[in-house]
């Protein structure tokens, strides 16, 4: 572990501690263990709760430097996106009224931790006539077990039963 | 005999254009065709059981699909009670609030929505854009692209392109090997012009996304949508797979949005004969329903199948106040050659120029249209100057500022120079420095030298498999002098973290503070109230550089 | 080149509408006395059987969509057919390689009669073409709707572009890379064509076949 690494580590949880439990915890996905949503009155999270974001590695917004890009302390794992972020950008769109937009933030949020490569194989095997019926509940289960996604993997078992009837299955065309 | 004045009306550019009569039975109609269904809406236990006219065993995948996640059913009883006339009324009335409109309108069926924009006309329909586009500020969008995939002069045009206003550009490809190439070129070149310009590269779907991932790309915008299911197999998707694509754009903190237009499915050749504009009030609903912030529509690169037939351009303005309507982020077309009349081709803007959209053209061709390699935009570089004024007669925010030719010239320079080093550091194919040259000053890639397509090609299937990130697109601006594109492009790539841009009508200024509908939200309310050009924006647009000055004289 | 007016419109339309007719006539009666049209082949575009997989590396197939050759037999700007296929065989065997053609029934969308031509391809290489003219080079471990390369405006098309086509497609047949075909682009193609393009896809639509495979053609010049 480099020592800017450590540091930002460090800092973070210092940060943690002085401001008192934040909200949506990172480990438990979903939502707060400390009660009240985000709302769109903590939008922009850059500005309004930088505190909020720690990446995989536990850098902080204000570890993204040109300084720490060029000594290699920054990863491209430390450009991605958290659940935790998503669920807040989910809650903040709830309260600006667009409920749909925090079910997609919902799935995003499980979908974080499948590998790049993964994820877009099962994007493409979730297109027209490329997938049996079996190939797409087995990717659901793997969802469901491997990446804990329990949402998407309903999202994957729900399109498999509008693709037999609608004949998009593999073998269909 | 000829009649001299028919003669003369027959060369005028107009008729050139191609025109065609409605044709019912094969959906070529615009709006409101006798086949289109009549709005109903049945709900048992909380499920949709029936919906404009279908019963449940009778929906294809795009009914399903919007019956599960598109209508808040909380008010849809309510809201399919109150007749379609009455709701057009209170969408154009500005006394009633946006946020009132949006919570009758998102609880209404496709069929619904599609009677109401009948009751309008276009003048009835900018007001109603006017007041419901999500964000307060309008802007626009630029493509940037060549005939050759110039990645010389891609960075130069996109420089060019941040300096006059774009706050979002787009590139594509003529050759689709070359992605990879011209979606960092684009990128080099806007944050050059101006720090915070969004870029995307629009290719096939998975390629697509995969760029964005590997920090090529900020956000993307044809993730395209149809309203009938064979156009929609045809598209190479379901809506559960463009769905399930949208969710992976957002695991990857990349914004997006959807797109889709009237006359896909006529020019696609399967529209089950209903008009135009219904077909693609299912696309809107599709988009709403995938939890997507927005949609580029205003039929986009079909615009010649409504442009052909009457209403046509009509149907178009009403597709994107449906978006709007939808509470979506809507990138308004204007984006394709629509016709070969300077008149046609201006009322065609009008439309959403004059009203205001969050993004007025979805790809205002940044070079001369014979770059432009979606084949042609509505507006092009050679009518920067035209565009300028028409906003300071009109005291109209278009998006755009004049320029002075220095600057221009200077900022080309910076981001040809930039991306010469970029690519050296990068061990991709040499860029000369008569290349440098030759795109700070060029008009279009007539004025470029040629490049060896065949090593560019092949350097950018190495730059993929061997891996690069947008990190290390930072590191080499870095290393070869240009830290302040470098930062530039590493904070592009810190916003992914933060996932502020994720919501609806994102963009950035230069200090990179997000401006979207929740803390830009869009107030209209009548006269004197919402998004006015004026104070030190009215000044620039003001300030054109060829005006006489009285006091000169 | 073709010019779009109205009478030209008018004749396609009143055509379209009367095989449409025809068409649905022929779902109700089981028996008739003349062929359908769709079934007559021409005398220099024979089917001859079922398409089969080729296994010979040196081959590129050319992929024809539902309508070629038979119920149209030009291009958008009036290029026949004959001429199209014959300038691309005639660049794929200056490359010395073989092309051989099949014709696909289960759809008009040139993305995926290039995707059903290259699976076909002894070489996984394919050249798919629209009866309207639009084509497409195509190649088996492609995404559907990408491409090696792709010439979406059909009426800039000419007879020596088509031969390029068929030039460059056997060249990536033979592992090469070569330098793309140059692009051509007319911003004005689109408000002049559109709408006649929307119009002969639909036409050529009406013949698409679910789940028919594609079927093996000989030509003769």
């Amino acid at each position: 572990m480099s020592q800017e690494t450590i540091e930002s580590l460090v800092r973070g949880i210092l940060q943690e501690m002085n401001s008192g439990p934040v909200k949506p915890v990172e480990s438990s996905a979903s939502t707060s263990g400390s009660g009240t949503a985000a709302t769109a009155a903590d939008y922009p999270i850059a500005q309004k709760h930088p505190d909020w974001i720690k990446t995989k590695t536990g850098k902080t917004l204000e570890d993204i430097t040109l300084a720490n890009v060029m000594s290699g302390a920054l990863t491209p794992e430390d450009l991605k996106i958290t659940p935790r972020i998503l669920n807040a950008q989910g809650e903040i769109a709830t309260s600006a009224g667009r409920k749909t937009i925090s079910r997609n933030f919902t799935r995003a949020a499980e979908l974080t931790v499948v590998p790049d490569e993964r994820v877009l194989e099962m994007y493409n095997a979730l297109r027209p006539y490329r997938s049996s019926k079996v190939d797409l509940l087995a990717i659901a289960d793997e969802l469901e077990t491997k990446y804990e996604a329990k949402i998407s993997a309903d999202y994957i078992r729900e399109a498999a039963e509008h693709y037999e009837k609608r004949k998009k299955l593999k073998g269909d065309n | 005999m000829k009649s001299k004045r028919f003669e003369a009306l027959a060369k005028r550019p107009v008729n050139q254009d191609g025109f065609v009569d409605e044709w019912v039975d094969e959906g070529l109609i615009a709006m409101q065709s006798p086949n289109d269904p009549t709005a109903s809406l049945k709900i048992e236990n909380g499920e949709v059981v029936e919906l404009d006219g279908k019963t449940k065993e009778q929906f294809d995948l795009i009914d399903s699909y919007i019956a599960r996640y598109g209508i808040n059913l909380e008010r849809a009883e309510e809201v399919m009670g109150i007749s379609s006339k009455e709701l057009a009324q209170k969408i154009v009335d500005p006394n009633i609030s946006r946020e009132e409109i949006v919570e009758l309108t998102t609880a209404a069926t496709p069929a619904k929505l599609n009677e109401v924009v009948g009751y309008m006309n276009v003048v009835e329909m900018m007001m109603a854009v006017q007041k419901m586009r999500a964000r307060r500020r309008p802007t626009t969008q630029s493509h940037v692209t060549n005939l050759r995939d110039n990645p010389v002069q891609i960075a130069a045009d996109a420089a060019e392109g941040a300096l006059r206003g774009f706050d979002e550009q787009e590139t594509t490809v003529a050759v689709a090997r070359y992605a990879p190439l011209n979606a960092i070129s684009i990128m080099v070149g806007s944050q050059t012009g101006r720090p915070g310009v969004i870029t995307q590269c629009s290719l096939e779907e998975a390629t697509e996304l995969d760029l964005g991932m590997r920090g090529f790309t900020a956000y993307a915008e044809t993730i395209s949508v149809y309203g009938t299911e064979q156009v929609f197999t045809d598209g190479d998707d379901t809506p559960w797979s463009k769905g399930f694509l949208a969710s992976c754009y957002a695991s990857r903190g990349l914004k997006m949005r959807f797109t889709s237009g009237t006359g896909s499915e006529v020019q696609m050749g399967y529209a089950e004969g209903k008009s135009m504009l219904y077909l693609e009030t299912r696309c809107i609903y599709l988009t709403k329903a995938a939890g997507v912030q927005g949609l580029q529509n205003g039929s986009i690169s079909c615009i010649g199948v409504p442009g052909a037939v009457p209403s046509g351009i009509r149907a178009v303005l009403a597709e994107n106040l449906i978006a709007m309507l939808l509470d979506l982020e809507v990138a308004s077309g204007n984006d394709q050659t629509f016709s070969h009349s300077d008149i046609r081709r201006t009322a065609r803007l009008l439309m959403q120029f004059l009203p205001g959209t969050d993004y007025i053209s979805s790809g205002y061709s940044a070079t001369p249209n014979y770059d432009n390699m979606f084949a042609g935009s509505n507006f092009d570089a050679d009518d920067f100057d035209d565009y300028n004024i028409l906003q300071r007669d009109l005291r109209v925010d278009g998006g755009l500022r004049p320029v002075k030719e220095e600057e221009v010239v200077a900022i080309r320079n910076k981001a040809a120079r930039a991306l010469q080093g970029m690519f050296e550091k990068l061990g991709l194919p040499k860029i000369t420095d008569e290349e440098v040259q030759a795109a700070t000053y060029a008009r279009g890639s007539e004025d470029m030298p040629a490049r060896d397509m065949v090593a560019d090609i092949k350097a950018a299937e190495d730059l993929l498999a061997r891996g690069t990130t947008g990190l290390d697109l930072v590191k080499s601006l870095a290393t070869s002098g240009y830290e302040d594109i470098a930062e530039s492009v590493l904070n592009l790539l810190k916003q992914r973290v933060a996932g502020d841009f994720l919501q609806t009508s994102s963009i950035f200024d230069k200090e990179w503070h997000v401006i979207s509908a929740i803390n830009d939200k869009n107030d209209y309310a009548g006269p004197g109230t919402g998004y006015r050009l004026e104070g030190a924006e009215w000044e620039k647009v003001k300030a054109i550089p060829n005006a006489i000055n009285p006091k000169d004289i | 080149m073709a010019e779009l007016n109205e009478q030209l419109l008018r004749s396609i339309i009143t055509e379209v509408v009367a095989e449409m007719s025809t068409k649905k006539e022929e779902q109700k009666i089981s028996f008739k006395e003349t062929p359908n049209e769709t079934e007559t082949t021409s005398d220099w575009f024979k089917v001859i059987g079922e398409a089969k997989a080729g296994s010979s590396r040196d081959e590129v197939v050319i992929a024809v969509a539902p309508a070629f050759a038979e119920s149209q037999t030009t291009n958008i700007v009036g290029i026949p057919h004959k001429e199209i296929i014959r300038q691309i065989i005639a660049g794929i065997e200056e490359e010395g390689l073989k092309a051989r053609i099949v014709k696909v029934y289960r759809s008009s969308d040139v993305a995926f009669v290039g995707v059903e031509g290259d699976h076909l391809s002894g070489s996984g290489v394919a050249v798919a073409i629209q009866s309207k003219g639009t084509a497409i080079i195509h190649q088996k471990d492609l995404q559907p709707l990408s491409n090696l390369e792709l010439f979406p405006q059909a009426p800039l098309i000419t007879l020596e572009t088509y031969r390029a086509i068929g030039k460059n497609a056997a060249k990536y047949a033979k592992g090469e890379s070569p330098n793309p075909v140059p692009m051509m682009n007319d911003q004005m193609a689109r408000p002049k064509y559109q709408a006649l393009s929307a119009l002969l896809h639909i036409k050529e639509t009406k013949h698409v076949v679910i789940g028919k495979l594609a079927v093996e053609i000989a030509v003769t010049f």
